[in-house]
């Protein structure tokens, strides 16, 4: 482009005074016709006016100049405007450039005669670098509009069948042989001691059978083992562990379970109970439909049993021993993490006796020891079979612990209020104890089973310091003892409120997507309060407790946040639009180093062994130039920021 | 090194999209005056903020560079601000052995709130450099070597 050939409008903007009261349009005209190309100067009284914008659309169609410069506010208000008006004035809207003459010179200079000083050098630079931009285009990108949702608790299963509603196909992939996640295996829930089987049945019974259940592909006992692509275009690779029970024959009769010969210990009640080898996860539970454990059936020690498979009414097909581990491969266009969380293994925390002592457990086996559906049908046993006539209970084991996990949990405080009210309901003359560091118990509904805590007369609040301070030993005649400085008292079972973590397999999940987390290993946010529910990759988004300690009301709203991205970005028959401003490898220049890739924040850049090249995806690239700048061989141009643009505007504003 | 009499730095300002650029639009909302020797070249991010932009920079005219950068942590683009760090860390020593103050090139963070703080850092980075002086001198041997250097 030489001197002279490029015709160049300069478009200054009055904004009534607010410009023209420090910056003197004439004294501009004057100064234009000593800049490169000497652009053309138009002033307009309010260019953003729906007056200015057809104005300056008409000059444009007129004038027909290769490259404009707007003088006027500050791009982050009308950049976006401005650009459209020039495509409707059928010009590519990255050919232009504006100067923020308003909020950053005639706002902010005493002096008119310094300020028109100024805006001249930096309208200059705009000139300068303007002629050196490009016409670019914005990319135009299929989608397919379905979603992989990992894991069915409640985040998940909210999310699964609010993208069905919304007429989605979705595949909820989830690990264990049942949906509900956590909750499903507790009796009640706090804050309001609500049933939880009865609460999420409904939930899972439109999940498995309602009229949107033929959009949702569930896959029991699976489990994603690859994904390739990119949003709007993942190919998600998963593997299913056989069940050998069909889930669309069985009736969940149990006569298959009746006969089974093989026992073994039940991992869902904590192993507090005995299951046989084909069983159900425990009473009551969705899909209702046994699973057969490979290593305990008879027929994986070399035996030739088929007493499951005779036994079933529903005929041959229905238990299918030979069925074996399948990988399936599956498109989506989307895909929400809701793998939920776990605890922290309390027998970390030395001296509180777990996994060391009887009658000590943590808050999740506590659950299924309250709940019906577990090894001893909600009676609140010793593992002697004894009614404890004393119960401690404590708070934040590992959490607010620098040693440990520095964060509050958040939950624990409801939750052992709700153990109050249960434990209290089922043994009236128990004394419960709890030792708590801090209380926690935000909202408008939590406070309801403190204050039942508090007034309980059997009940006493104990706050220690330190973990440390607490120890929990066995006596010579059986009983356990909570000392805390000093102080001892007896109980007969004691609860531990262990941390809440993320759920097993959160890291190698994280590695899978390539989706990174925090310190403490929960999946992190893209942004923690603007942009919660995605990750820190498009079109990979969170949902419940994987991101965070979460109550069960917490994690469905962001299953539907998460719901609310993919509806948003992903719709059927629509591409998806890439920005231009992206950065792009040229591969002749590129010697393969790879540094770019490692500076990446988004993931954007692989490589292309055979090529020996880095490769940017415009989809996942945000634009920001890091890699552009960390390029050693300057092999990266970042569209709209290019080196040569920029030092134009340098050289321009500095002349 | 003595002030120049009535000498009026000229100072390049490198500021992100995000926060920086904001915070400067916001000073300009509060119309409260600062001094006019900064000349903003907005980019997306600071951490595209290529250290040859800032030898460039030196070699066109500029007495003095200053990149603002979203606060640690507040970052766009995650860590860009990061990487603006470490780059400007390294482009200070290197620029100590061109002779040339590190005054000259400042690192700071402004938010898209701090409309007031922005006004004050471009004051503080104008004083600084209005004492150091110009940055070529006819016939300095800084001139020389930043010429040579950054060819």
């Amino acid at each position: 482009m030489g001197g002279g050939t490029v015709k160049i409008g300069l478009y200054f903007c009055n904004c009534g005074s607010n410009i023209s009261d420090k910056i003197s349009s004439n004294a501009l005209i004057a100064a234009a016709a000593t800049f490169p190309d000497r652009p053309y100067v138009q002033i307009v009284d309010f260019i953003c006016s729906e007056d200015g914008k057809r104005q300056f659309e008409e000059s444009v169609k007129s004038e027909q100049p290769d490259r404009v410069v707007v003088a006027a506010c500050s791009p982050r208000d009308h950049e976006a405007t401005f650009r459209r008006c020039l495509t409707n004035a059928g010009m590519n809207p990255y050919l232009m450039q504006m100067v923020n003459i308003r909020e950053q010179i005639a706002w902010v200079t005493e002096d008119p005669a310094v300020a028109t000083e100024k805006a001249i050098a930096a309208i200059r630079g705009a000139v300068c670098r303007v002629r050196l931009q490009q016409p670019l285009e914005k990319k135009l990108l299929e989608i397919c509009p379905d979603a992989l949702v990992i894991g069915a608790g409640p985040a998940g299963m909210k999310a699964a069948l609010s993208l069905a509603e919304a007429g989605r196909s979705v595949v909820l992939v989830e690990r264990t042989p049942f949906i509900g996640g956590l909750p499903v295996r507790y009796d009640e829930l706090f804050p309001a001691l609500e049933c939880a089987p009865c609460m999420l049945e409904p939930l899972m019974g439109e999940l498995l059978h309602g009229d949107y259940a033929e959009k949702i592909e569930l896959m029991t006992m699976s489990e994603l083992i690859g994904v390739t692509g990119f949003y709007g275009n993942f190919n998600a690779k998963i593997r299913q562990k056989p069940r050998h029970v069909s889930l669309h024959q069985c009736i969940g009769c149990g006569e298959c379970v009746a006969v089974c010969p093989a026992t073994t210990m039940n991992e869902f009640n904590s192993n507090a109970s005995e299951r046989k080898a084909i069983d159900f996860a425990f009473a009551g539970v969705l899909p209702n439909a046994p699973f057969l454990m490979e290593g305990v059936c008879l027929r994986s020690k070399g035996e030739e049993c088929r007493a499951c498979k005779d036994a079933c009414p529903m005929g041959e097909e229905v238990v299918a021993l030979e069925e074996e581990e399948a990988i399936v491969e599956r498109k989506i266009g989307a895909i929400i993490v809701a793998t939920g969380a776990g605890l922290y293994d309390a027998s970390h925390l030395v001296g509180l006796g777990m996994g060391t002592l009887p009658d000590v457990y943590d808050a999740l086996q506590f659950e299924r020891l309250l709940s019906s559906t577990g090894p001893t049908g909600g009676e609140i046993l010793t593992a002697d079979g004894n009614v404890p006539t004393s119960v401690a209970i404590i708070h934040c084991v590992g959490s607010l612990d620098e040693e440990h996990k520095p964060y509050c949990s958040g939950i624990c405080c409801q939750y052992a209020f709700k153990f109050n009210h249960m434990i209290s309901a089922k043994l009236p003359d128990a004394c419960i104890t709890h030792y708590h560091r801090e209380l926690v118990m935000p909202g408008k509904e939590a406070r309801t089973l403190f204050n039942h805590a508090v007034r309980n007369t059997k009940s006493s609040l104990k706050r220690y310091d330190g973990i440390k301070d607490l120890a929990v030993t066995r006596t010579a005649n059986g009983r356990l003892e909570v000392s805390s400085t000093g102080e001892v008292f007896c109980a007969d079972m004691v609860v531990l409120c262990p941390a809440v973590i993320p759920a097993e397999g959160a890291d190698t999940l994280a590695t899978l997507l390539d989706v990174s987390r925090d310190s403490f290993g929960f999946f992190r946010e893209l942004h923690g309060r603007m942009d919660a529910a995605q990750s820190t990759i498009k079109g990979v988004y969170l949902a419940g407790s994987c991101q965070e300690p979460m109550d069960i009301r917490s994690a469905m709203l962001e299953g539907m946040a998460s719901v609310g991205y993919t509806l948003a970005g992903l719709q059927p028959g629509r591409t998806i639009e890439i920005e231009p401003i992206t950065a792009e490898v040229d591969e002749t220049r590129c010697s393969g180093c790879r540094l770019c890739g490692s500076v990446c924040p988004y993931r954007a850049i692989s490589f292309n062994v055979e090529h020996n090249a880095s490769n940017v995806n415009s989809v996942l690239c945000h634009g920001c130039g890091t890699c552009v700048t960390a390029c050693p061989a300057g092999a990266i141009v970042g569209h709209h920021f290019t080196n040569e643009q920029i030092m134009a505007e340098i050289e321009g504003v500095l002349s | 090194m003595t002030a120049v009499k009535n000498f009026e730095p000229k100072i390049i300002g490198f500021l992100c999209n995000w926060c920086s650029y904001a915070g400067a639009d916001k000073a300009g909302g509060m119309q409260e005056s600062y001094p006019p020797n900064v000349q903003v070249i907005r980019v997306m991010c600071s951490g595209r903020v290529d250290p040859q932009f800032v030898l460039s920079a030196y070699e066109k005219g500029a007495d003095g560079v200053i990149i603002l950068a979203c606060h640690p942590g507040d970052c766009h683009y995650k860590e860009g601000n990061c990487r603006a760090l470490q780059r400007h860390t390294m482009l200070t020593m290197v620029l100590e052995q061109l002779g040339i103050e590190k005054e000259r090139c400042r690192l700071d963070y402004v938010s898209a709130g701090e409309g007031e703080k922005f006004g004050r850092v471009i004051n503080e980075m104008v004083e600084s450099v209005r004492l150091l002086g110009p940055l070529i001198k006819n016939g300095s041997s800084t001139t020389e070597s930043l010429r040579t250097q950054s060819k």
